[in-house]
């Protein structure tokens, strides 16, 4: 167990290595010039050349490489060269947002799925057929399209909640909670169909395990063996599944916070995009990692926690 | 823009066709509306976005500004937008770069993916765990903001984007196809051509491949919606095709500005985009076949017994009488006809016969555990002054554990690897008991101390992957223990385990029946337990009782010609005889049910079948109590005739022919 946990870990901190490499080659390597990006089109080569050479784009490329882990290990992600701001201290403020979408999202996703796809597999007949077949459907939804219809339904036409605005926690909880609800329902859409599909196959799986007849032979009560063994042995897929879903909504939080115009890192990633603001991506691109790498962490050690065979191996 | 996963975990996807079956599969999954629908829709996009500037009633960027905003009309089908431009021929000359980019993903990821998943699985253990941790790493990298990384640095250039996209996604083809491509190379017709001397290239292309083409398609059509919606986010964003050139993502774009005013605009582009997607994910997962297999699960609807009130009194002297036992598939053809037995308390009753002959069903029914779809359709389970076929499922489950008790033919299965045995043992005791959880602890420790478990405690803490077989087997058998039964039902307790494993736990069954005064039916197709352990014997065939009576007169003496035959396939050498270079067998095999021949259901293989052999007849007394299922018995068994054993088959024994694969031929002790 411990070996298995130190194993994770090397190759949690070697994924992030990995991940500020790729991104800082990408944006070095390549023909990218951060001066003639800041000038803009009217500037001389001389220009860009003394703009590149300020901000220490002429150094050689492992000098700079060296220069930037030293700085990231001290926490600093270096300045915006659109408009100098620490993009460090912008990330910090944006990651709750978009934190607290995915993970309301996760949690909503995983309690509508599992209810939806456990029923399904115990109900089995039509209705299981219905939720396989409509859970298929919702999975293929574009996420875009889904918030747009939940704007016009429940904003538009039934007027229960504001279709966008972002209010800050400290000024009142409710409306940022108000102001969250349309974009996790939007990304639940998806996300429970994925969990039902996961639930209801790992059930039906499960329900026809060998070790499920001796638990009929011993006289077990039909809700035991469901809601105790049956479902302990599908939460592994679907712990699996949430953990993968998790990273996929913080990644898939661009078009959200798009559609929504919430400030997260989703926004200060297409904005960093739209404007080429190099150091601005590669910090996307790091905390992004970490988040997936955490995530994945996490995952192992509950996965472990669940499946007594990780847990003794 | 979310990215969906692959169904890494879905076994149905990973499932390996053969290769001879792969040409068939292919339309038969595809044979269903639905999925017909689906490739009819994707054809119809493919062919309409790629031939749009052919037919497109008005140019992309013709403004119709007098009928902007408006719903489908005549003029145009399916509405226009904000600047008045048709809808329909917007959407369709869209369609075409979305289809072509999320091919180029394809078809990198799958380029990379599959030959380093064949590379991985032939080059043993060292390159495929230098090439997994690579590809672990870029499925921990979020593939999302990446893209958006690279579309920051070398701008909006759509199919190099894709393209990337492919490399981020090839390592989770490489998962998948690793896992199919080590279950195919572990075949033995892969191994067969590698020893022919075949060529790396050739295997991977003439075998490996083929059978993964199922996977391939699946996955293939899965990752096709998935760039489509991924392309299609990114051009939502504005990372696509520049205004005024049409794109889906663009177009929804658009919509979401004009929801107040014109909910109209976000149906048709959303609709043709969510059908693609959709009609990929159907293809897939007919491809994988499954949608097909939702059925209904156990929902115990045992039809109302309609029976004839037995006047005739229990047995005084049995626990268990079965009588006229009749056990069918749900409108379908029996299983087990007309099974009559007893047992009487505290000795025990082996149930013997080849694969196929329903002892199993026999057994499973007196507990009312048979499968979904089969059920007793006649007869009567007498116990204890009830008929147990008669119960309703609640009713039955009262009786389970408590009164009788299974025990199963894999131990090592038979037990749920989630929990902890302590606690797969207490639950049981403090229902039946009605004690602590402290006390049931005890009595848990006390019970794998009865069933020959020396480190109880060590055991108890265990979970049931850290168990031997035999140790596994006698947790079962100390579970079935708990309710203090009455009657033990063995399923082939001993058929999975090591020889030297099978004599324990006989010993134990043995010791259990002389020590408790438990009764207990045995199930098996070994003669040899039979003779071991067994007071009473009933041999079946074909879902019939074909004799039965005490165990020494029934071996010794043989009365019905197949139980002859079992003891002729029985491939004890005596002292001093030559090992014979080929084992016994009997010719021919078990009609299946449905399929069972009026009169005698051995006439097929008898060597002594006559014309009356085909006419129904009733049993006949046997062996004091037991009775004997053949109209020539005594012409036959009087008479002194003999079988003759064939020295036919192969050279292995029975267990490994060709002809009982799931069950050896009952042989007398061939496998203790």
């Amino acid at each position: 167990m411990l070996g298995y946990l130190t194993r994770r870990l090397a190759l949690a901190v070697v994924t992030v290595l990995v991940a500020v490499l790729i991104s800082f080659l990408l944006v070095h390597a390549t023909d990218g010039s951060p001066g003639a990006i800041v000038l803009g089109p009217g500037a001389t080569p001389a220009e860009i050349a003394a703009k590149n050479a300020e901000l220490g784009w002429d150094r050689p490329l492992v000098t700079q490489f060296l220069d930037y882990l030293g700085h990231l290990l001290r926490g600093d992600l270096g300045t915006s060269i659109i408009d100098s701001r620490d993009i460090g201290a912008d990330l910090a403020a944006r990651l709750p947002v978009t934190g607290f979408i995915a993970l309301f999202a996760t949690v909503l996703s995983g309690l509508v799925g599992v209810f939806l796809g456990v029923t399904a597999a115990v109900r089995g007949g039509r209705f299981g057929t219905f939720i396989t077949s409509s859970s298929g459907v919702a999975l293929s939804l574009p996420v875009f399209w889904v918030g747009i219809l939940i704007v016009y339904v429940l904003s538009i036409q039934l007027g229960w909640l504001p279709a966008t605005g972002y209010v800050d926690f400290a000024d009142s909880p409710i409306d940022w909670a108000k102001g969250l609800l349309l974009p996790v329902l939007a990304l639940t859409v998806g996300g429970a169909a994925i969990v039902a599909r996961t639930a209801n196959a790992g059930m039906r799986d499960a329900l026809q395990a060998e070790h499920i007849r001796t638990l009929r032979a011993v006289g077990t009560p039909a809700w035991r063996i469901r809601y105790v063994h049956a479902l302990r042995s599908t939460s592994v897929p679907v712990i699996s599944v949430l953990g993968i879903q998790f990273i996929a909504l913080f990644g898939g939080s661009v078009i959200i916070e798009n559609l929504f115009a919430l400030p997260g890192l989703g926004q200060a990633s297409q904005a960093a995009v739209s404007s080429h603001d190099f150091p601005a991506l590669i910090g996307v691109v790091i905390v992004a990692t970490v988040v997936v790498v955490l995530t994945n962490l996490l995952l192992d050690l509950v996965v472990a926690a669940l499946d007594p065979k990780v847990r003794t191996a | 823009m979310s990215v969906l996963p692959l169904d890494a975990a879905d076994d149905a996807s990973t499932q390996v066709a053969p290769p001879s079956s792969r040409r068939r599969l292919l339309p038969a999954a595809l044979r269903r509306p639905g999925p017909l629908l689906a490739v009819g829709w994707l054809l119809l996009v493919v062919l309409l976005s790629f031939t749009a500037p052919l037919w497109r009633p008005y140019e992309v960027n013709d403004q119709d500004l007098a009928n902007r905003l408006s719903l489908p009309s005549g003029a145009h089908w399916l509405g226009t937008d904000p600047l008045g431009r048709d809808l329909l021929s917007r959407i369709f000359t869209a369609g075409a770069e979305p289809l072509l980019a999320a091919a180029v993903t394809v078809a990198v990821a799958f380029g990379i993916g599959i030959p380093l998943a064949l590379i991985a699985a032939e080059r043993g253990r060292r390159v495929e765990q230098v090439i997994s941790r690579c590809t672990e790493m870029l499925m921990a990298l979020p593939s999302t903001i990446i893209l958006l990384a690279v579309i920051g640095v070398i701008g909006v250039r759509t199919y190099v984007v894709m393209a990337v996209l492919g490399v981020l996604i090839s390592a989770a083809v490489y998962r998948i196809m690793l896992g199919v491509a080590q279950s195919v190379r572990q075949r033995l017709y892969v191994d067969a051509a590698r020893v022919n001397g075949l060529g790396s290239l050739r295997v991977n292309t003439v075998h490996v491949l083929p059978a993964m083409a199922t996977v391939i398609a699946v996955q293939a059509a899965q990752l096709f919606g998935i760039a489509i919606l991924i392309n299609a986010g990114l051009a939502f964003l504005g990372f696509g095709p520049a205004e005024p050139v049409p794109s889906w993502g663009i177009m929804i774009q658009d919509a979401s500005g004009h929801v107040y005013d014109a909910p109209w605009l976000m149906v048709p582009t959303g609709v043709v985009l969510a059908l693609t997607v959709v009609a990929a994910n159907v293809l897939a997962d007919a491809l994988a076949g499954k949608v097909a297999h939702v059925t209904a699960p156990a929902r115990s609807r045992r039809p109302a017994p309609v029976r004839v009130a037995d006047a005739a009194p229990a047995d005084p002297a049995a626990v268990l009488e079965v009588r006229h036992l009749t056990v069918s598939v749900d409108d379908g053809p029996q299983l087990v006809s007309d099974v009559s037995f007893t047992v009487a308390p505290g000795r025990v009753l082996g149930l013997v016969g080849e694969s196929g002959c329903g002892k199993t069903m026999t057994a499973r029914s007196l507990l009312g555990l048979l499968p979904d779809g089969v059920s007793v359709s006649g007869g009567q389970v007498l116990w204890q002054g009830r008929d147990l076929a008669g119960l309703t499922e609640k009713q039955a489950n009262g009786v389970r554990g408590r009164e009788i008790a299974m025990i199963s033919q894999e131990p090592m299965v038979a037990l749920d690897p989630m929990f902890s045995i302590a606690y797969q043992l207490i639950g049981p005791i403090r229902r039946f008991r009605g004690v602590g959880r402290f006390e049931a602890r005890q009595i848990a420790a006390q019970l794998l101390r009865q069933v020959g478990i020396v480190d109880a405690d060590r055991v108890l803490k265990s979970h049931p992957h850290q168990l031997s077989g035999g140790m596994a087997q006698r947790v079962c058998i100390a579970l079935a223990l708990t309710g203090e039964p009455q009657l033990l039902i063995a399923d082939e307790p001993t058929t999975a385990l090591d020889v030297t494993v099978q004599a324990e736990i006989l010993s134990l069954l043995r010791a259990l029946v002389r020590d408790t005064g438990l009764s207990v039916v045995v199930v098996s197709h070994d003669l040899g337990v039979v003779a071991d352990i067994c007071d009473d014997v009933v041999v079946m065939y074909a879902g019939q009782v074909v004799e039965s009576g005490r165990t020494a007169p029934v071996l010794d003496d043989a009365a019905h010609p197949y139980t002859m035959a079992l003891l002729g396939a029985n491939p004890h050498v005596p002292d001093g005889a030559p090992m014979p270079t080929r084992l016994a067998s009997i010719a021919g095999t078990v009609p299946a049910p449905g399929s069972w021949p009026t009169g005698c259901r051995f006439a097929g293989r008898c060597q002594f079948t006559q014309a009356e052999c085909t006419v129904p007849f009733p049993a006949l007394p046997a062996h004091g109590d037991g009775t004997v299922l053949c109209t020539r018995v005594h012409e036959v068994h009087d008479a002194g005739v003999s079988w003759h054993a064939e020295r036919a088959g192969a050279e292995l024994p029975p267990a490994a022919g060709a002809r009982h694969a799931a069950e050896p031929t009952p042989t007398a002790g061939a496998s203790r």
